[in-house]
């Protein structure tokens, strides 16, 4: 089935704001469960979306995005699974999945690329934070904000207009271990945003607490497999250990002594 | 970047007291949290972006709002739909005119907690039960199914960051004449938790491993799994330190750190390297 042009800008709207969604505003819109009927009351049979898009969304729910790693790409994934299914006018789930399958793929990969890209766009936010140009700051976030919907609404038309055959181009076209290679760089780049940390509140005393706040997470995370409960117990070892160094302090403090030992040697 | 900020604001009055409907408006910006999220400060942008209607307030000195507004772009994440918590304990110490590294410390150690506790009340929970309810709806025709799925998953959301940002800027003001009085040892004890967290970041969200293999005959030996039985999570400690190294002691530039990962990403990809 051909679609018309305005079939497939409309789906190129839903594409924008579901870009979006998956981030930021609702963080709901965007799920195959709500985009399946809509996708599908665009190409005319809205039934076949509402069953297809409940199907892909069950098994979307094991695919959350816990602890900030990425799935497969539900957005693009869900859109083009209801588009192939109509093309192909059945409801074997099944094959517009798999014809859906790299358009997921090349979703995820889209995701990476955006948040490896948009990284030195922080260094402009410094500039224009240490102007206190507030209106500059809200528009730069902005234009990111848009910018991955973009994104995501031109492989949505791109896949609508085109065809499957489209997505597996798209998503061989560039070289396996150059999507490795961006990916180990994109996933290395919070230790910058670490490292920045570091610089500005560690000194010599809080060398070994940084160390034993490393240790004691790699031994939760290696005790519960999954390190969804980690920085719970973080918080509670971290927080046991401060509270006891504001109680010694204060009271060395209340009986006249010189908490922190010194101003200038702990730098704070 | 955020390394020669000043630690105090330059006008020591207290800030105005944020209204019901700013603090609302703050609401309805946290949910753009992840606007302008990238692998090196995740959600920082979109962090300041959030409480800039609060920060405009409190600090009237042009110099202070610059100040303020540097200090909040650096490193921030946490989970989208608990962070009016964070929120409103970052401008109750604005608010009170705290020291730059009071307030950086209480944020790093409010932030990482929360991501453990929003995906299991979130993920794990509140979307697997509804969406599961909602999809048999869908499945059997019934458009009430996605409307189901989103008047719940909304109603939740909403009623949690409505209510985290108005308890923990309360909270948070009211302990501020206790802090204030021992603000020295707040501090140190503050930065304490932070640097824990922080320590605690590297290893829990440190996922780097590398993929190198070393041709043995039979037996290729994989590194990974050797220093996953010396001391797992080496690899993200040893970038982080060199990272540090490069901007403490080496002056380098944030934008210059992320292209030499993203171009060693590239090299120790190519196929006769196979680092990653």
């Amino acid at each position: 089935m051909e679609f018309s042009i305005i079939q497939v800008l409309l789906v190129g709207l839903v594409g924008f704001i579901a870009g979006i969604d998956q981030f930021s505003f609702l963080e709901s819109l965007y799920r195959p469960i709500v985009l399946g009927p809509i996708v599908g009351a665009i190409l005319g049979d809205a039934q076949m979306g509402l069953q297809i898009g409940a199907s892909y969304e069950l098994i979307m729910v094991g695919s959350m995005p816990i602890g900030g790693a990425q799935p497969p790409n539900a957005v693009l994934g869900g859109i083009m699974a209801v588009v192939f299914a109509i093309s192909l006018d059945s409801a074997d789930f099944e094959a517009a999945l798999a014809l859906a399958v790299p358009f997921g793929l090349l979703g995820q990969q889209a995701v990476n690329i955006w948040f490896t890209v948009a990284a030195p766009v922080m260094s402009k936010m410094d500039t224009l934070a240490a102007k206190a140009d507030v209106k500059g700051i809200e528009r730069l976030n902005w234009v990111m904000c848009f910018g991955i919907g973009v994104l995501f609404a031109v492989i949505a038309m791109i896949g609508t207009y085109a065809g499957a055959a489209m997505g597996v181009a798209l998503s061989t076209s560039v070289p396996a271990w150059v999507w490795t290679g961006l990916g180990a760089g994109g996933g290395m780049m919070k230790f910058v945003g670490f490292a920045v940390l570091m610089k500005v509140m560690i000194s010599g005393e809080f060398w070994t607490i940084l160390l034993a706040g490393f240790a004691s997470a790699t031994i939760i995370d290696a005790a519960f497999q999954k390190g969804n409960y980690t920085l719970v117990i973080i918080a509670i070892l971290g927080g046991a250990i401060a509270f006891y160094d504001y109680q010694l302090n204060t009271k060395i403090k209340a009986v006249g002594g010189n908490g922190n030992k010194g101003d200038s040697s702990d730098g704070i | 970047m955020a390394s020669n900020l000043a630690n105090n604001y330059k006008d020591k009055t207290l800030g105005a007291t944020l209204d019901k409907q700013t603090l609302n408006k703050m609401v309805w910006r946290s949910l753009f949290l992840q606007m302008s999220f990238n692998f090196e400060r995740m959600q920082a942008g979109g962090w300041l972006y959030g409480i800039l209607p609060g920060l405009e307030k409190i600090h009237t000195n042009k110099d202070d709002l610059a100040l303020s507004m540097q200090h909040n772009l650096e490193f921030f994440n946490t989970h989208p739909f608990l962070v009016t918590f964070v929120m409103g304990i970052v401008l109750s110490l604005e608010q009170s005119k705290a020291d730059v590294n009071t307030i950086r410390a209480v944020r790093v150690a409010a932030m990482g907690p929360l991501g453990g506790i929003g995906d299991a009340i979130f993920w794990l929970t509140l979307v697997p039960i509804t969406a599961g309810i909602a999809a048999n709806l869908s499945m059997s025709g019934n458009y009430f199914g996605p409307i189901l799925f989103l008047l719940i998953f909304n109603g939740v959301q909403f009623a949690i960051r409505w209510f985290l940002m108005h308890w923990s800027y309360k909270l948070g003001s009211s302990a501020i004449g206790v802090l204030t009085q021992n603000a020295k040892e707040f501090t140190h004890a503050a930065s304490l938790l932070g640097i824990f967290v922080v320590g605690a970041l590297i290893s829990n969200m440190g996922g780097t491993t590398i993929a190198f293999v070393i041709p043995n005959g039979d037996a290729p030996i994989v590194l990974q799994s050797v220093l996953d039985g010396i001391f797992p999570k080496l690899i993200p400690l040893a970038i982080t330190l060199t990272m540090y190294y490069l901007i403490a002691k080496k002056n380098f530039s944030v934008v210059m750190c992320i292209m030499s990962l993203l171009v060693f990403g590239l090299i120790g990809a190519l196929p006769f390297i196979g680092l990653f």
